[in-house]
């Protein structure tokens, strides 16, 4: 695959033009909160030392400055406050309808998680409408790993969708 | 004595989408700025702040400030430097180059901000966008260009507020209305509310005209103190009388208001910018705020207390923001026909305040004397204020 005005660029891979997270152990020491939702589990730190709960996870406490953090899961489910429709313009990345979301999760820090609705077709979508946690793959990062060559990173990214009734 | 910070002149390139080079949009750029100020020369400029923010992505640029600095003919011995605060750049640049020039450690400072955002493909020019946002966790949502952000933000404001699509439609009227004539503008038309109001949808409740476009684009202006300013110029000093920067938040679902349309941040950057000057909301004659959405012109206004909270609706549908009206607001025309690139913006801003606090605005609101300059940066991430004045502070 070649990339087009940069033969150079044939198979290499460009992590600066990269939309998803660099999720590999390599490169993200919260890569902890990749792996739980490829388990279905949407997840944060929290301090074992102060007891706050950050969103998103960190590798330390933005309030006390411990590194003595945990991983603790946080509601799968939510009610939309509010959410918007973009059905034509749609960035390169996403698919048409592109809809946002401010997502109450029921308890702190993610009474307004602003994610994206998948899974739902343009103009059906309420103030109030119950969502759950929607987890996909991303496309693989490849990583040079030297004399053992490049080795594929499986990703995920997650989304909230309607609940169905 | 105190060495009081002015701005002594400021310029700008025509923006829109132009067939240049960054270089050359910084080289028109300080071309404008001179062209404002005959008897400076940039051999006379002892420092160079640089604000740029996608340098670095889209002209694969880093350490730019040298690469400015050469091309503009400026040889800098007190600083010479770059800032990324994307929007906000060129209003840093002022802020910082007002501390360094009081401090004593800069002269004659050179602020210029600068963006080249139109790619050979047009896929990159909004891909790009991504880096706008915090990367991971929003950017991955799809949030590089805003309009569904401030979609988001205009219908809490409809909602708790009951602001109206026409009061949106009307900061846009305004704003292109003051750009019509403005040769240096992206948009040069006037605009009528019924335009307004039957413009192709962008994200709804936004339409065309409720958003800013992708902009080419650069800005100069001079800092320097008033004992130094004088023997340049013999035009009234505009004195940068106090400033602000708040940040707290990044990633979106730490907004710190209650609803997006609660700018808790803008309200405490005006609090602390009206303190450190001495004056109050009452006293701002004029202003450039932060219009990149007509909506976010509607909040401003009532966050720097020009109108009661939940009432920016009304202000603006009441051409309270027009020349006649209570607070004239972006009498350039704002990012909302002038264009919006990113490091220039503020440096736009400051030079339109200049122009006014001097009389030779072209939209004049007379007996403009304490006037306000703000800028929003990324998702709604951070707030700058500047507030200038004809006097110092004493």
């Amino acid at each position: 695959m070649s990339v087009l005005g940069i033969p150079i660029l044939e198979n290499l891979y460009p992590s600066t033009m990269d939309m998803w997270p660099l999720e590999a152990k390599e490169f993200n020491r919260n890569w902890q909160f990749y792996e739980n939702l490829k388990q279905g589990r949407l997840t944060t730190t929290k301090c074992k030392d102060c007891g706050l709960v950050s969103w998103p996870p960190r590798v330390i406490c933005p309030e006390c400055y411990s590194e003595n953090l945990e991983y603790v899961d946080l509601p799968s489910k939510g009610k939309i406050i509010v959410f918007s429709e973009e059905v034509r313009g749609v960035p390169l990345g996403f698919e048409s309808p592109l809809i946002h979301a401010v997502i109450d999760l029921g308890a702190n820090p993610v009474r307004r998680v602003l994610s994206r609705i998948v899974n739902c077709p343009a103009g059906v979508l309420k103030r109030g409408d119950e969502v759950q946690l929607s987890v996909f793959p991303v496309p693989a990062m490849p990583i040079d790993k030297g004399k053992l060559g490049t080795v594929m990173f499986e990703r995920v990214f997650f989304a909230f969708e309607p609940i169905k009734k | 004595m105190a060495r009081h910070a002015v701005i002594l002149a400021g310029g700008q390139c025509k923006w829109g989408v132009r067939e240049a080079h960054l270089v050359d949009l910084f080289q028109e750029g300080a071309k404008a700025c001179f062209d404002d100020i005959p008897t400076l020369k940039p051999k006379d400029v002892d420092g160079l702040i640089v604000a740029s923010s996608y340098a670095g992505r889209c002209s694969f640029q880093v350490n730019t400030a040298p690469v400015v600095a050469e091309r503009v003919g400026v040889k800098p011995t007190s600083i010479c430097t770059r800032v990324d605060v994307l929007c906000a750049g060129g209003s840093t640049a002022i802020i910082l180059a007002k501390g360094l020039v009081e401090a004593g450690m800069a002269d004659i400072v050179m602020v210029t901000g600068g963006e080249k955002l139109y790619t050979p493909q047009k896929w990159e020019v909004f891909y790009s966008e991504l880096a706008s946002v915090d990367h991971d966790w929003d950017g991955t949502n799809g949030m590089g260009l805003p309009p569904p952000f401030f979609s988001l933000t205009a219908q809490e404001h409809m909602m708790h507020y009951g602001t109206t699509k026409e009061q949106l439609a009307a900061v846009s009227v305004a704003n292109y209305n003051y750009a019509a004539t403005n040769p240096v503008a992206q948009m040069q038309k006037t605009l009528t509310l019924e335009e307004a109001m039957s413009a192709p949808i962008v994200v709804p409740p936004l339409t065309l005209y409720d958003c800013c476009p992708i902009t080419d684009g650069a800005a100069a202006c001079i800092i320097t103190t008033d004992e130094i300013a004088r023997k340049f110029s013999d035009r009234p000093l505009v004195y940068i009388r106090g400033t602000a920067q708040v940040c707290l938040n990044s990633v979106s679902a730490n907004f710190p208001g209650a609803h997006l349309a609660d700018w808790k941040h803008t309200k405490l950057a005006g609090e602390k910018a009206y303190a450190m000057a001495k004056v109050g909301p009452g006293d701002i004659k004029v202003a450039q705020t932060h219009d990149c959405f007509s909506i976010s012109e509607v909040i401003e206004v009532e966050e720097f207390g020009f109108c009661k909270k939940g009432e920016g609706g009304e202000f603006c549908g009441s051409k309270q923001i027009e020349i006649g009206g209570k607070v004239p607001v972006n009498t350039d025309g704002g990012l909302l026909s002038c264009g919006h690139p990113f490091g220039a913006t503020g440096i736009r801003q400051g030079t339109e305040i200049m122009k006014q606090l001097q009389g030779r605005a072209r939209h004049q609101v007379e007996g403009a004397d304490i006037a306000l300059t703000h800028n929003l940066s990324g998702a709604n991430a951070e707030h700058t204020v500047l507030i200038y004045g004809r006097e110092p502070v004493k």
